[in-house]
């Protein structure tokens, strides 16, 4: 790891664990009083961030990019249906994986912090057209209206799975990862639905 | 409290909902600025809200709180099994005809605010023990371990589903609630659960 990535990480952890100690909402963190916490200069913060928003959107983009990356080459080297169904199972743990010990964090600003909504829609359009695509390759034979409908109902679970996984331990995020699987397939596996 | 006051604390919610969505900043909103509007005292306000978070902490209760006794009601009255599944849906039903046109800022907010956030996760608690206590009587004969992942798991995606429902169009919600219906029935239906 780089020396200005390791501050910048630094800086990072640093600054999730002061907004949690302080109980505080997000937009009430100063910067000034970040560093002074830090106790780091004010300009080496400046160097890698502009603002509270853009600590958080980092995190949020950084977690995203991982899985959006691991989407399109999965997707890419997907031959078979299996390698298809075996690219959803594998993009939730990677998920889960990638989560930081401060993601609850990022969760709530994700809901606040305008960046980070603009960030949040911009993934779930991206997610949305991605599950279909896997949806389609993995479980063929669906109809267009049935594949949007299973579609969106697979969006809003992965989103239920990430709160919930976003306020738990890496141990609890593991255990629900099989069941939760082991479900989206169950509901996958109904060609015609319903 | 008297239809004055209820009149009153709504008609708060709504402004300060409104300045919200064109601000998107809750340190904009001031007590001083809604009584304004409201053409009525500060401290007629600052009788019901100690600080403008209070103003959302005090609506969401009131969302909550009356879902839950209209819950309650159906589930006092259940007997069979049929009942109880019956009382399970309803939960689902009233919950997505009961969203306000501002659902989706009062999720975010929710979402983000400490205050907000706690009460959230003490309701998510309660929303959890009645979906268990529901689905071991409306399908009965699961045993505890799957009973508490079952229920942990329909927990997650009716989270997922309320942050997908308050971002659609009312005509839209029925539509989806009809596919989660589904889907949380086909799960539940698995007796021994894998």
């Amino acid at each position: 790891m780089k020396v200005d990535v390791q501050k910048k990480v630094k800086i990072i952890h640093k600054a999730m664990d002061s907004i949690r100690k302080s109980d505080k909402t997000l937009h009430t963190i100063a910067f000034p009083r970040l560093a002074q916490e830090l106790d780091i200069p004010f300009d080496e913060i400046t160097e890698f961030f502009l603002s509270i928003e853009d600590i958080f959107l980092n995190e949020q983009r950084r977690v995203n990019r991982k899985i959006e990356n691991f989407l399109e080459t999965g997707l890419k080297n997907a031959k078979t249906a299996n390698d298809a169904k075996e690219l959803l199972e594998k993009a939730f743990l990677t998920f889960i994986e990638l989560l930081p010990d401060y993601s609850d964090l990022v969760f709530s600003a994700s809901f606040y912090l305008p960046k980070c909504i603009e960030e949040r829609n911009r993934a779930k359009k991206y997610y949305k057209q991605v599950f279909r695509k896997i949806i389609k390759k993995g479980w063929p034979g669906k109809i267009d209206a049935v594949l949007d409908r299973q579609t969106d109902l697979v969006l809003l679970s992965a989103y239920g799975f990430y709160e919930y996984c976003a306020t738990v331990g890496k141990r609890e995020r593991k255990v629900i990862l099989k069941d939760f699987n082991n479900m989206i397939n169950l509901h996958l596996q109904d060609r015609l639905f319903f | 409290m008297n239809t004055s006051t209820s009149n009153l604390k709504d008609k708060v919610v709504k402004r300060a909902v409104n300045s919200l969505r064109k601000s998107k900043r809750i340190e904009q909103l001031s007590f001083v600025a809604i009584a304004n509007e409201l053409n009525v005292r500060v401290d007629e306000i600052q009788a019901f809200y100690t600080t403008t978070e209070d103003i959302f902490l005090e609506a969401q209760k009131k969302d909550w709180e009356s879902l839950h006794r209209y819950w309650d009601r159906h589930i006092k009255k259940s007997k069979t099994p049929g009942d109880f599944k019956n009382a399970f849906e309803i939960f689902f039903e009233r919950f997505v005809e009961t969203l306000s046109d501002d659902a989706d800022l009062r999720l975010e907010l929710s979402c983000y605010l400490p205050k907000c956030i706690k009460y959230r996760e003490k309701n998510r608690e309660r929303v959890k023990q009645k979906l268990k206590n529901l689905i071991k009587r409306g399908w009965p004969g699961k045993d505890e371990k799957v009973l508490a992942r079952q229920t942990e798991l329909v927990t997650v995606l009716f989270y997922g589903f309320v942050d997908h429902v308050v971002h659609i169009p009312k005509t839209e919600r029925t539509k989806i609630l009809r596919d989660f219906r589904n889907m949380l029935n086909l799960h539940l239906q698995d007796r021994k659960f894998f």
